[in-house]
């Protein structure tokens, strides 16, 4: 299991390594920098070669690469260009607020997702089954951003029964964490079902019914373990996904989340922003990826194998 | 005294494009201590028909049947819950691939004791006690390891002795084997052979062995039921069929057999032809369209049982007094 | 049951003729169901799926009519009637226009052209790339595929908004760079199909038969392995045309993909926003247009799948 896990923490860390190598020079290949002078045009060329230098933008890029590093591994992501604060405070700021809708969201989206699933395979073809593969095509089909605008028209325009924005009291969580979690759902629910009715049709299954096993522990044992192993995959990019937050989702009810201010800094071309949360996300997202791997090992006996 | 009696067994599958008549109309008994073995081709309906009895067939199923007896009771009379006591206590089943038939996700300790804590109401330690028993009587050499090992961990032979191991757990009266050794190979196919010999010796359990093997038969089994088309089309015990066999089907399977005499250059015999398709099965004897002694009857009706012997029957026209005499040819 | 059963007597009856050995002229090797080849009888279940052909049905007069329509409107998708500024559907504008007297059906139109054109394209190039590198690196096996799949693992492992975004803003907000920032990294799910399916069929005994029979690389490449495992392939990348499609509406909903006076529905949708109160109609038939898209390609998919898929064959 040890090695296992050492195994997956050094291929994060490659994939880190590349990640912050690749987005380095992308920034760098980017046309028009921060202080460029096509950017700013009331400002002096002086000015902005000297705030440049300031910022070391002056150096060869392979020097800013290594100094990038050197600071990264002392923790230090760098200084916004466009607003004020170093990279790390912008992120421990926002990231909180995207944490917590998205953790809600993750949560919900497993007690809604698998207990559908679940009953739509179990009573395949019933009206429960076919309610559910409606609803996950829906969840499927219907982009988030549509669903963000409907929701909010009818439940807080229309309706006024929940708060547009903010996130003050447990009501104004109910339209975001919805609007998060709608797509999850549909794909956890599809995905439980297909799994759980193909794990119903295993061999080992025929094996536990001839050994008496009751109804119940044939579904809630045999069955439902091997078939939730892949939604134990998906967890990983999904816990990843919504706590980094959805700039759709966080701009639409006004949460100053961290997905929202990503893109902000994309339009503000705040590079070290950019760098610094792309850094973050990726780190994030390698862990959640890591984390749910060795859910899977724990699980699933022969990944490890498989991996060895 | 007969452990289990089947009458007039019938079931069907239904299925999008219609219906799949797998059994047709079968009756069948087994002895307590008799070791019956059931032959026949994929899709002849042995395993289905062994399915049926024991009420483990999904739901998209139809049995129906006048009477299965099991040890005194009816029970197709049986709800799920009481059919559920005999599964794993009263019959034990092994089934073909010892690969797919055991859970991958849980340790062999999980699996094996799971019917000792249902039927025999252990708690974990006793449990595992007679787990540990179980194991040294299937003769897996370090029982203790095993326990805590999963399926994938083990080869196929020793997989498939924890499937023993699991079936006898409760001492039932009845093994069902569904193809036992057919995912094995040759050496470990003996191996299991003897063993579920030597355990039936020493427990006078009655055993099913389901195969298309006719060498597994002659070597485990007292009586022999012939299954094609999902009819039985010819029984009796195993001198009878061996050395007497009546139906052409018969034959053929026993020519397949390679003999150790064979001459160099001398073929095997197979039968030609496929299997009938049981969505539209034919109106007369269902092996008539490969039989090369069909006749104009055998196309039309389905041929009445003949008794030969207190245990030789067959269902063939060859049998009427205005067929023709025809012999088995070597 | 049609089994003919006689009772003894009638049995005992039987004439002669009835018994006599091979005056039946069938054969042995008859075989009962007529057989069909496997593309027709998927067809044959792609058929029966009824909101499949649903879908495939408005797929198809979609992309006609954003191909006819922009041709015989009187309208352009920049073209401003200064008479009728955020006006409601009428005969004259169907879906009404918009604050700059746009007509919004034909921008609508405009913008399918783009949905259409990048899903197609999207999906034929990551298809191709993940057919290629998913079957060189099932096919070549052991150390290059090992590098191949780690490669894979590493893009995979990162958020692909991150990689579309970045590329976007390098090379522009236009088509090319929404596709190209779609084929970034959604072939891998292809390749990973791919090189499982060779890896398994690379194994089978045909494959070896041919082999032995002398049969070169690509030979077995195009010939056996990509044949068979053309079902998977098909199903991964009937699904990667809603994603294309959605992305790109995402990104052009963020203001990063397909710039104005353009239209993509997911600009129209975004246009529509602060003036989605009063003009809900600005709203409503972009937003149509996205989900009904969506859903005919879901269906599609479904449909494929559930065709192709061999376990449903009984």
């Amino acid at each position: 299991m040890l090695k296992y896990i050492i195994k997956r923490l050094l291929a994060g860390a490659l994939t880190m390594v590349v990640l912050i190598t690749v987005a380095f020079f992308m920034m760098h290949a980017m046309p028009g920098g921060p202080f460029s002078p096509s950017e700013e045009k009331n400002v002096p060329k002086e000015v902005l070669e000297r705030i440049a230098a300031s910022y070391g933008l002056d150096q060869p890029v392979w020097k800013q690469y290594l100094t990038y590093w050197k600071n990264l591994l002392h923790g230090d992501l760098g200084i916004s260009y466009k607003t004020v604060g170093t990279v790390r405070e912008k992120i421990a700021g926002h990231f909180p607020y995207s944490a917590r809708v998205g953790g809600l969201a993750v949560v919900f989206s497993l007690l809604v997702g698998i207990p559908m699933g679940l009953i739509a395979a179990l009573y395949r073809g019933k009206v429960a089954d076919f309610a559910t593969l409606a609803l996950a095509t829906i969840g499927i089909s219907v982009p988030v951003f549509v669903l963000s605008l409907l929701l909010s028209y009818v439940f807080s325009s229309k309706l006024n029964w929940l708060p547009t924005y903010g996130l003050e009291g447990w009501a104004s969580y109910i339209l975001p964490v919805v609007c998060l979690s709608f797509n999850p759902i549909a794909y956890i629910a599809r995905q439980t079902r297909s799994s759980m009715l193909e794990a119903l049709e295993q061999d080992y299954i025929r094996t536990a019914r001839a050994k008496g096993v009751s109804e119940l522990m044939v579904v809630a044992k045999h069955a439902l373990k091997n078939a939730l192993t892949p939604i134990i995959t998906y967890l990983g990019p999904l816990v990843a996904g919504l706590l980094t937050g959805s700039f759709v989702v966080e701009s639409r009810f006004a949460i100053p989340g961290l997905g929202y201010y990503f893109v902000r800094s994309i339009s503000d071309r705040d590079y070290t922003m950019i760098m610094g949360i792309v850094i973050f996300f990726g780190f994030f997202v390698v862990i959640c990826n890591l984390v749910s791997d060795i859910l899977l090992a724990i699980v699933d006996p022969r990944v490890k194998l498989a991996n060895e | 005294m007969n452990l289990l009696e089947v009458k007039n067994l019938n079931t069907s599958f239904h299925i999008g494009v219609g219906t799949v008549q797998a059994v047709r109309g079968i009756s069948f008994h087994v002895e307590q201590g008799e070791s019956v073995g059931i032959v026949g081709e994929s899709g002849s309906g042995k395993s289905v028909t062994m399915l049926s009895v024991t009420g483990l067939l999904p739901d998209y199923a139809e049995v129906r049947a006048d009477a299965i007896t099991f040890d005194g009771r009816d029970i197709t009379r049986l709800n799920r819950k009481q059919l559920r006591a005999f599964h794993g206590s009263e019959i034990g089943m092994i089934f073909q691939d010892p690969m797919t038939s055991l859970n991958p996700l849980f340790t062999v300790e999980n699996q094996l004791t799971e019917p000792l804590k249902i039927h025999r109401g252990m708690d974990k330690k006793s449990a595992r006690a007679r787990a540990l028993e179980l194991l040294k009587l299937v003769e897996i050499p370090n029982p203790e390891a095993r326990l805590k090992q999963y399926p994938h961990e083990l080869s196929g032979g020793l997989r498939q002795r924890v499937m023993i191991a699991m079936a006898i757990a409760c001492a039932p009266k009845m093994i069902i084997a569904d193809e036992p050794t057919t995912a094995l190979d040759v050496t470990i196919q003996a191996q299991i052979l003897e063993l579920l010999q030597s355990l039936k010796r020493d427990s006078n359990a009655s055993i099913i062995m389901i195969t298309h093997d006719m060498g597994v038969i002659a070597s485990m089994c007292t009586r022999i039921l012939v299954m094609y088309g999902g009819t039985i089309c010819e029984q009796g015990d195993v001198r009878e069929i061996f050395y007497g066999a009546k139906h052409p089907y018969t034959w053929g399977l026993l020519n397949s057999i390679p003999k150790v005499h064979q001459a160099r250059g001398e073929k095997l015999a197979p039968i030609m032809g496929t299997p009938p398709d049981m969505l539209q099965p034919p109106a007369g004897c269902p092996f008539s369209p490969r039989c090369r002694y069909c006749m104009p009857v055998c196309r039309t009706y389905m041929p009445p049982v003949t008794q030969l012997s207190g245990t030789h029957r067959v269902a063939c026209h060859l049998m009427h007094p205005n067929a023709p005499r025809i012999g088995r040819e070597d | 049951m049609s089994v003919q059963t006689l009772d003894h007597d009638a049995y005992a009856a039987l004439p002669p003729e009835m018994f006599v050995i091979g005056t039946d002229d069938s054969h042995a090797e008859d075989i009962p169901r007529p057989s069909t080849t496997y593309w027709h009888d998927v067809w044959q279940r792609f058929r029966r799926d009824k909101l499949a052909i649903a879908g495939l049905v408005v797929i198809v007069v979609m992309t006609l009519l954003c191909i006819v329509m922009p041709m015989v409107s009187p309208y352009t998708y920049d073209g401003s009637d200064y008479l009728n500024m955020n006006a409601g559907p009428s005969l004259q504008h169907p879906c009404g226009t918009d604050q700059l007297g746009r007509d919004q059906f034909i921008r609508i139109m405009y913008g399918a052209r783009i949905s259409l054109t990048i899903g197609f394209v999207a999906a034929a190039i990551n298809f191709a790339i993940g057919v290629v590198y998913g079957g060189l690196s099932g096919y070549l096996g052991g150390r290059v595929d090992m590098v191949m799949m780690r490669i894979v693992d590493i893009l995979s492992s990162l958020p692909s908004l991150l990689y579309i975004v970045l590329i976007m803003l390098i090379f522009g907000s236009n088509m090319g760079s929404v596709i190209l920032a779609l084929c970034f990294t959604s072939w891998i799910g292809t390749a990973r199909v791919v090189r499982s399916e060779v890896m398994y069929l690379k194994h089978s005994e045909y494959v070896l038969a041919s082999r032995l029979a002398g049969a070169g690389t690509w030979h077995l490449l195009v010939q056996h392995l990509i044949p068979n495992a053309m079902g998977p392939i098909i199903v991964s990348t009937a699904f990667l045309i809603p994603n294309a499609i959605f992305s790109e509406a995402f990104l052009s909903f963020l203001g990063i993909g397909i710039q104005a006076p353009r239209a993509s529905w997911g600009s129209l949708a975004n246009a529509a926003i602060p003036v989605m109160q009063m003009y809900p109609h600005l709203m409503i038939f972009p937003v149509i247009a996205i989900c009904l898209t969506m859903f005919s390609f879901n269906f599609i998919g479904d449909g494929l799948r559930d065709a192709l898929d061999p376990r449903l064959k009984k």
